[in-house]
């Protein structure tokens, strides 16, 4: 205080000079706080420390002069413009989007223009496949049989989800009995091929007892001996079973092919 | 692992089995194994080896569908003469000798 008192300054007017130079024997209180009071123009740099270190006297507040209930604005030059925002085009005015028609994703649903069947279509399905029908069907035919069904099973999660969250309505249970016969039929091409590998094991352990059959792997695997002779005698319902079993009772591929798919 | 004799009267054995329910050791695992290996510092790993891959054959002209027409009744088959009927090996290396006789 002392000291921005005792240098010299623009800013002490000449009542400031006048009131120090009778060098009165009363000494000034505060001799600072007096001659701002009458004389300042510039307060703040009066204020203002030199000393290293000394506290600066910015104002620190970014808001000052700032007041939502007079309106002042803000002290700042906002980057805006006056210009009008754009509107989102209407969904009706948008160019289709073009989607693959042969997508594989298609297959999700029964349907391009609808995304549930009506529970009277749903219901409308066959049984399942049973177990002797598939032991006649070859692993080609078995695989691609349980993709099939998987396919299937996929449409109906897909509708099923649809119908639960657009809130369709009923068709649940039918669904559900469609779910189910797909998967007795999946279950019983697992049954054909654990049998069918545990019939090949035991197979294979009846060939090594025949001596028609050499599994060593060099020369014929098969070689019939007595074919001829005993072909008419003892053989015969063997054979015949066993190259044509029951052809009637199995439903080829061909044959299958008429049945409606539903 | 016996439920002692009070839980067994009181059905203990019908909630199912849970990490709680043993001693330490017991992994209760959701029945589709591993894709990879735990770090020591308990990061995972995948390892892509176990990673299951699952190919769609071809679907290209296959007429089967999960269903077959309720016209048709459930087939039985014929095995006369085959003491386990379908699961007989004698039928099965029979056809195999009729059919194929060769690998």
């Amino acid at each position: 205080m002392a000291a921005s008192a005792m240098r010299p300054s623009l800013s002490m007017g000449a009542l400031g000079r006048i009131r120090m130079m009778p060098s009165a024997p009363t000494p000034p209180i505060n001799p600072s706080l007096t001659q701002r009071a009458t004389l300042s123009t510039s307060a703040a740099r009066l204020k203002r420390h030199k000393y290293a270190g000394a506290r600066d006297n910015r104002d620190h507040s970014k808001s000052r002069g700032e007041s939502a209930m007079r309106g002042s604005g803000t002290r700042w030059r906002l980057s805006m413009s006056d210009e009008p925002l754009p509107r989102p085009v209407p969904r009706e005015k948008l160019p289709p989007i073009a989607t693959d028609p042969d997508h594989g994703l298609w297959d999700f649903f029964y349907d391009r223009e609808r995304i549930v069947n009506t529970p009277e279509e749903d219901s409308k399905h066959g049984r399942a496949w049973s177990v002797e029908e598939l032991r006649h069907k070859s692993w080609d035919d078995l695989h691609r049989l349980w993709w099939v069904c998987v396919k299937e099973r996929n449409r109906i999660a897909t509708a099923n989800f649809e119908r639960e969250n657009q809130k369709l309505g009923f068709g649940e249970a039918e669904a559900k009995e469609r779910d189910k016969e797909v998967l007795k039929t999946m279950r019983a091409i697992k049954h054909v091929l654990t049998e069918r590998f545990y019939l090949w094991e035991d197979a294979v352990e009846l060939a090594k007892k025949d001596p028609e059959v050499n599994l060593t792997g060099e020369g014929p695997a098969f070689t019939p001996k007595d074919y001829l002779e005993e072909a008419d005698a003892a053989e015969t319902p063997d054979t015949n079973a066993a190259a044509s079993p029951d052809p009637a009772a199995i439903p080829s591929s061909t044959t299958q092919a008429e049945a409606p798919r539903l | 692992m016996q439920p002692s004799r009070i839980l067994q009267a009181l059905q203990y054995r019908r909630l199912r089995l849970t990490t709680k329910d043993v001693n330490k050791g017991f992994y209760k695992g959701t029945r589709t194994g591993s894709m990879g290996r735990h770090t020591k510092y308990g990061g995972y790993v995948i390892e892509w080896h176990k990673v299951r891959t699952y190919v769609c054959p071809s679907l290209d002209g296959f007429k089967l569908t999960p269903f077959v027409t309720r016209k048709m009744e459930p087939t039985r088959g014929i095995y006369e003469g085959y003491k386990d009927g379908p699961k007989d090996p004698k039928l099965y290396l029979a056809r195999w000798k009729a059919e194929n006789g060769l690998d």
